[in-house]
């Protein structure tokens, strides 16, 4: 695998050539928020910080997205689809943002059925990482097979080693972009950066905190649905806000519907919907198979710790943190899963 | 209330106005039509809250 | 802060042991050091799960709808602020008075939990806080820290109104005094200087940041409706985007449906995950409804006539 340097010195020059020839996306600081927008110049990005307060997924899958719009014309319906993706740059995803990405894929992705508005964004967007130089006291990535400095599904990881970035190149995608830029990554010898980089990696995973085990968890989710442990204390502090599945890299709930000022014009458009929703699995009959919250808790985790896996074979978790640090209750899904070791354990 | 509270956030004043007029009260509810369409076309269009097709 | 929380325990297990109540809400021992998470306790040996401190603020009154039709009746732990919540969730007739048994517990203020565990080992655990006046200080097993009250505490406890809980069948600690209380309406006021364009700018900024996630409007103790109007489909108030205009008629409609019941309680301010200062909106109608009917806080006082909800012949009378 073949890696450059880019001198820190030289990274605000990149940024801004790539704000020229593409979308450039990186994170910003808004007041207290951080979150990942279109920026224009260099400048406007803002590196350091651990993490975001809103994950990058928006960029494949935004919050609310026109699908088509359409127009009555008497007898017939015109339907003007929107323009395909613009090539884009993603900047300084963390590594457990990029691997959420990657578990989104085999949703949107499937075989038999795809979603062009997902894959056009995705094909046009090439993935810059930047790896973590913090570990807060809610992550856990390494949980789920993530780590501080893993370069899954970036096509570049960028990792800051004093005064210099190490860049892995991941991917051809990856390759095209440090070629069509060489002037600002370096070929000097990345040996002893790579050497460097394991250190870090090795000095940051012990920096976790949350202790997370998940041995017998998914078997203990795989034999029983109505675990008494959901009738007890998760559900009952929950608020069925949606912070949580909305903050989520790896949440991807949709609704779809049409928005019109009159009868002959419309956009239909699609947006975030959050299974932690009463309507959401409210039917058209008034039959509701998740009618409490118990339900859409033991949902939301099930999803996370056993469906996702089920299906897709890939964790429907990376990590993060997001929903511990925003959750207005403190619901823990580390504590979940240790909890429901023990009932494993116990059993 | 809602008057004010729609000029915290921005709206200029009068762009809402309240008045209590009743059914019989046909000539108030006329020039009051005519003062608040008046005050309304010297505010120009409306910036805020406005349906947004993306 | 021990000494309370021994208390509350003991409280709570009087009244399960004696039967008067079949579950006691409080708080317990979250997941960081400088968090609680809401407990529900069902038996006397549960208690041990309470606790009190500068980290207990949620405000827990909104649970008790969930309890409304219950068969046996509930305990709560409340602070100064959840109390104008409980007094104002009998007033809407959302849980009945023989249901709830009140353990209040007055108030010296909360910290805000990220500002704390910036400045605290990450590994470390918590071993006592003690309420310094000015500051509280928090020991934990890899030292103590002193957090001042002015930069750490949570900006709602900065001007609380009542730190001793205004509705308690038991009240566990010290009554506290009232301080700043003056000052409630200083970030109001300072909005109400700026310019026009400035206001507008200022709301047009904070508004589309917000991701429609309701965590607001579903802490909010006094949103009770059963079907809300942002969740009707038909007709579709609003949809599910997320645009300035449609957040804007969301915020300014919340804002406005609990104008009147709306206890100032500051939870909507705190669960916001975008940090939308929305307490600045609920304020505002405050000091309106201070301005233009005189009115207290709702749910400051037991059997407060709803602001909104009645009328006398002095309220003012612009829209003739």
């Amino acid at each position: 695998m073949k890696a450059k340097i880019v001198n820190k010195g030289q990274l605000s020059g990149l940024l801004d050539k790539l704000a020229k020839d593409y979308d450039l996306v990186a994170p910003v600081k808004e007041e207290t928020i951080t979150l990942f927008k279109k920026i224009s110049s260099a400048q406007d990005a803002f590196l350091d910080y651990t993490n975001s307060d809103v994950s990058p997924k928006g960029c494949f899958l935004p919050q609310s997205e026109k699908i088509f719009s359409y127009t009555y014309t008497g007898d017939s319906l015109e339907i003007v689809k929107p323009e395909s993706a613009k090539k884009t740059v993603l900047f300084g995803a963390r590594p457990c943002d990029i691997k959420a990405i990657t578990t989104l894929d085999p949703v949107f992705e499937g075989e038999k059925f795809g979603d062009e508005f997902y894959s056009s964004k995705r094909e046009n967007t090439v993935i810059i990482g930047l790896s973590c130089s913090k570990v807060l006291s809610t992550c856990f990535c390494y949980a789920f097979g993530g780590g501080p400095c893993d370069g899954t599904g970036s096509d570049l990881l960028f990792t800051e080693i004093g005064d210099k970035y190490y860049v892995e190149i991941n991917t051809d995608k990856g390759q095209a972009l440090v070629d069509a830029n060489s002037q600002f990554f370096s070929s000097e010898s990345t040996d002893q950066l790579a050497k460097d980089k394991e250190e870090l990696a090795k000095k940051l995973a012990g920096e976790f905190v949350k202790k997370v085990d998940l041995t017998g968890v998914k078997e203990l989710l795989d034999s029983d649905f109505e675990l008494a442990y959901w009738d007890e204390d998760p559900y009952k502090k929950c608020i069925g806000c949606g912070t949580c599945t909305y903050v989520c890299p790896t949440c991807h709930c949709f609704d779809i519907f049409d928005f019109t000022t009159g009868d002959i014009t419309g956009d239909r458009i699609r947006c975030w919907d959050s299974c932690m929703y009463p309507e959401y699995t409210l039917m058209a009959g008034g039959h509701n198979p998740r009618p409490t919250r118990k339900e859409r808790i033991r949902n939301r985790f099930m999803h996370k710790l056993k469906y996702h896996l089920d299906r897709y074979n890939m964790v429907g978790c990376v990590g993060c943190g997001r929903c511990i640090r925003k959750c207005p209750v403190n619901i823990d899904i580390t504590k979940i899963i240790n909890d429901l070791k023990e009932v494993a354990q116990n059993a | 209330m809602l008057k004010r509270l729609l000029e915290y956030v921005g709206f200029e004043p009068g762009r809402l106005t309240a008045r209590w007029i009743s059914a019989s009260e046909g000539a108030k509810f006329a020039s009051t039509m005519d003062e608040v369409t008046d005050k309304i076309k010297s505010l120009g269009p409306n910036t805020k809250m406005r349906d947004e097709i993306l | 802060m021990m000494n309370l929380t021994k208390q509350i325990r003991e409280q709570a297990k009087k009244l399960l042991e004696e039967k008067k109540v079949d579950l006691v809400i409080g708080f317990g021992q979250g997941t960081e050091l400088a968090r609680t998470t809401p407990v529900f306790i069902d038996s006397p040996e549960g208690v041990s799960a309470l606790t009190w401190g500068p980290f207990c603020a949620n405000n827990l009154a909104k649970y008790l709808v969930d309890y409304k039709n219950a068969p046996g009746n509930v305990a709560i732990v409340v602070k100064g602020c959840d109390s104008r919540s409980v007094i104002r969730l009998l007033d809407d007739n959302q849980i009945s008075r023989d249901k709830i048994v009140v353990i209040g517990v007055p108030c010296a203020g909360q910290l805000e939990w990220q500002k704390v565990a910036d400045e605290v080992k990450p590994d470390a655990t918590l071993k006592e806080t003690v309420d310094n006046g000015d500051s509280f200080v928090v020991k934990t097993s890899t030292g103590d820290h002193t957090f001042n009250k002015k930069d750490y505490m949570l900006h709602r406890c900065l001007v609380c109104e009542n730190p001793n809980p205004v509705i308690a069948d038991f009240t566990i600690g010290e009554e506290l005094p009232v301080k700043n209380y003056a000052e409630r309406f200083a970030e109001v006021e300072e909005l109400e200087q700026l310019g026009l364009e400035e206001k507008s700018a200022y709301w047009d900024k904070q508004f589309s940041r917000c991701l429609r996630c309701y965590a607001c409007r579903n802490v909010c103790s006094v949103c009770t409706c059963e079907l809300c109007v942002f969740d009707q489909m038909k007709p579709m108030w609003v949809s599910k985007r997320t645009n300035l205009s449609e957040n804007t008629v969301f915020h300014i409609t919340r804002a406005f449906h609990v104008a009147g019941r709306c206890v100032d309680c500051g939870e909507c301010d705190r669960v916001c995950p975008m940090d939308i200062p929305i307490r600045k909106l609920n304020q505002k109608i405050h000091k309106d409804l201070k301005d233009l009917f005189d009115s207290p806080t709702p749910g400051s006082k037991e059997g407060l006539l709803s602001a909104l909800g009645e009328f006398s012949l002095g309220d003012p009378e612009e829209f003739m």
